[in-house]
């Protein structure tokens, strides 16, 4: 009994199963979304003069892209929605992301600056770090509402009219990509400087201290 | 890149009859071996990229299930935005398969649209006894798959009170609709009975140019523009799917907005 | 695709000059001239004949020349507003776009060459009168 308590409160680790698996899926989901994506922008571009070149596209043509995209996002929104429930149910979210205080902000910002960010300890996450988990999390809800938007202006037309219009809605849309494009350079590039935090996704990562508030359970 | 909406060339119609089964199989070429680009497939190490035909039925097969879904979401009773005139753009856009120099202008002496299918009356309609009916006028979004829209006035019979009229069988599926440019296009019957589903016959009060699709197109403010086809020939009302001119090609049937 | 952007989809780049013995007004009459009001040219962004939608200006008057041809006066060239110059392209050298206008008569080389627009000797139009512009399936 105690040892199967012990091991309850004990053997936490740092990314459960359930974690590792919808980080993954999220990878494949998010690089289906956004090369389709892209194949899709180039049929009325955006940006005057900027279109993405056919090496980056997921699809040969405006349609291949599109079935793509439409295919995608079961998975980008039935992965995220577990993610979010797990999030939120097990006590994660408010574990590994909160709280975030300015000041913690500036001071990780300064550090990184003077290339002196630690990373010993794969279990605490930084201010920056947690902000920007927060940001990309926000940005994958923008995307999955603003697609809604723009997939269905006329069921959904007061969520485009909050969104600006059609065409405001395909650009925030746009931009929430920009916004996830830009988190996945910093998050892979971080994560080949400090290669633990990559085999800690795939294996789990360090044993965690027993969660704040939790009575532990170990009977003398 | 390129958009399949406009090939460089318009091939002579006889070539196609000629070589009809080589260009059959160099279509589904293309489409197989375009499913995907090399960069994104080397990601994708679950699927058997060595049989890109499983990939395309796939993704077609997702895209059938949406268009369920689609159907699902379609409110019959929810009307699109409409905008004030001053936001109409005169002359539309042109857009078809081909460039303008090569669209056909109908005579309207001569035509006639034909209705085929689950119609008591198929006594097929002049121009000018179309346009003696009672008529609708809308201010909507023209919305192209593209990503580009743009607003427009059209006013035409609303499609559910001539349906009525020829005594169609509103329990059907499907209307489908055949064009003077070779250009199929069906709808599903909740978006062919929804009040700003239009046989529109003006353009800004005034009637469709040749370009634009005189003597009449369909036009709905809840679809995607390409499933509004121009120059309409027949409507046929009909339990059996007949697809159209760009779901061969992989967009999607349903297409509501 | 090149740093400027692909082709457009015609198969002349510049898009289609008319052929040998044609006038622009002969090859303009071929694409279904439409009215459009004079006042609703103004501003619209005059595009390259490229898949990325690059304009070359935007149209600032639309003017009758001493011969009697329509000009729309276009600020062209150019880097980030400084050193364009004006330049009268005919206006059946252009077609409507949607919103936007097209030139599928001339290749930018030929834009290049056109002089400077000087005022004299031309009239802008009134912004409530028409004028006829051919049509073309967009370049995007």
């Amino acid at each position: 009994m105690t040892e199967t308590v012990s091991a309850i409160t004990a053997g936490r680790r740092l990314h459960p199963v359930p974690v590792r698996i919808m980080h993954w899926i999220n990878v494949v989901a998010m690089f289906v979304m956004v090369t389709s994506g892209w194949g899709i922008y180039d049929d009325y571009v955006i940006i005057r003069g900027f279109a993405f070149p056919d090496a980056v596209r997921l699809g040969d043509g405006a349609e291949s892209s599109l079935l793509w995209h439409f295919a995608g996002m079961w998975l980008l929104m039935l992965n995220g929605l577990s993610y979010l429930i797990y999030g939120f149910a097990t006590g994660r979210f408010r574990e590994r992301l909160l709280p975030i205080r300015i000041r913690d902000i500036v001071e990780t910002i300064r550090e990184t600056l003077r290339f002196h960010l630690a990373h010993e300890d794969l279990t605490t996450y930084n201010a920056v770090q947690k902000l920007l988990y927060i940001i990309v999390i926000l940005a994958g809800i923008s995307q999955v509402v603003t697609g809604l938007a723009i997939w269905k202006p006329v069921q959904f037309s007061q969520l485009v009219s909050l969104l600006g219009g059609f065409q405001s809605a395909r650009i925030i849309h746009f931009l929430g990509m920009a916004v996830i494009v830009g988190f996945v350079l910093v998050h892979v590039a971080l994560a080949i400087l400090v290669p633990r935090t990559l085999w800690a996704m795939l294996t789990g990562g360090p044993t965690l201290k027993p969660a704040a508030g939790r009575q532990s359970m170990v009977q003398s | 890149m390129k958009s399949l909406f406009r090939p460089d060339q318009i091939p002579d119609a006889a070539i196609l009859d000629n070589h009809r089964p080589l260009l059959r199989s160099l279509e589904r070429r293309n489409f197989l071996r375009g499913g995907l680009s090399l960069g994104a497939l080397s990601l994708l190490t679950g699927c058997d990229t060595s049989r890109p035909e499983a990939i395309e039925s796939a993704l077609r097969a997702i895209s059938d299930m949406n268009d369920g879904v689609q159907q699902l979401l379609f409110n019959p009773n929810k009307l699109a935005p409409e905008y004030p005139e001053s936001m109409v753009l005169n002359p539309p856009k042109f857009n078809a398969k081909y460039d303008v120099m090569s669209v056909k202008p109908v005579d309207p002496a001569t035509w006639k649209l034909e209705l085929a299918g689950r119609i008591e009356q198929k006594k097929p309609w002049t121009l000018p006894e179309i346009a003696a009916l009672p008529k609708k006028s809308m201010i909507i979004r023209h919305i192209c798959v593209e990503g580009w829209d743009y607003i427009g006035q059209w006013s035409g019979v609303p499609l559910r009170a001539f349906l009525e009229r020829v005594g169609a069988d509103l329990s059907a599926k499907y209307v489908a609709f055949k064009t003077a440019d070779d250009y199929p296009s069906s709808i599903d019957m909740a978006t062919a009975l929804h009040p700003q589903t239009l046989l529109a016959l003006d353009y800004a009060n005034a009637p469709l140019g040749d370009p634009f699709g005189f003597p009449l197109r369909l036009r709905m403010a809840t679809k995607l523009g390409y499933k509004n086809p121009k120059w309409v020939t027949a409507i046929e009302v009909t339990n059996t799917y007949s697809g159209g001119y760009w779901e061969k090609r992989g967009f999607s049937w349903f297409a509501g907005l | 695709m090149s740093p400027t952007g692909a082709l457009a989809q015609s198969r002349e780049p510049g898009g289609m000059p008319p052929p040998d013995g044609m006038s622009l007004a002969q090859s303009a009459a071929m694409r279904f001239p439409q009215s459009v009001r004079v006042g609703d040219l103004i501003g619209r962004a005059v595009l390259q004949p490229v898949v990325t939608r690059r304009a070359y200006g935007t149209v600032k008057q639309v003017v009758r020349a001493a011969d009697g041809t329509v000009n729309l006066i276009v600020d062209y060239g150019g880097f980030l507003g400084f050193g364009a110059r004006p330049i009268a392209i005919p206006v059946d050298a252009t077609v409507l776009v949607g919103v936007e206008i097209g030139v599928v008569a001339y290749k930018p080389e030929d834009l290049d060459k056109l002089p400077a627009f000087s005022e004299g000797g031309a009239t802008p139009l009134p912004a409530d009168s028409s004028i006829k512009v051919g049509l073309a399936k967009p370049f995007h």
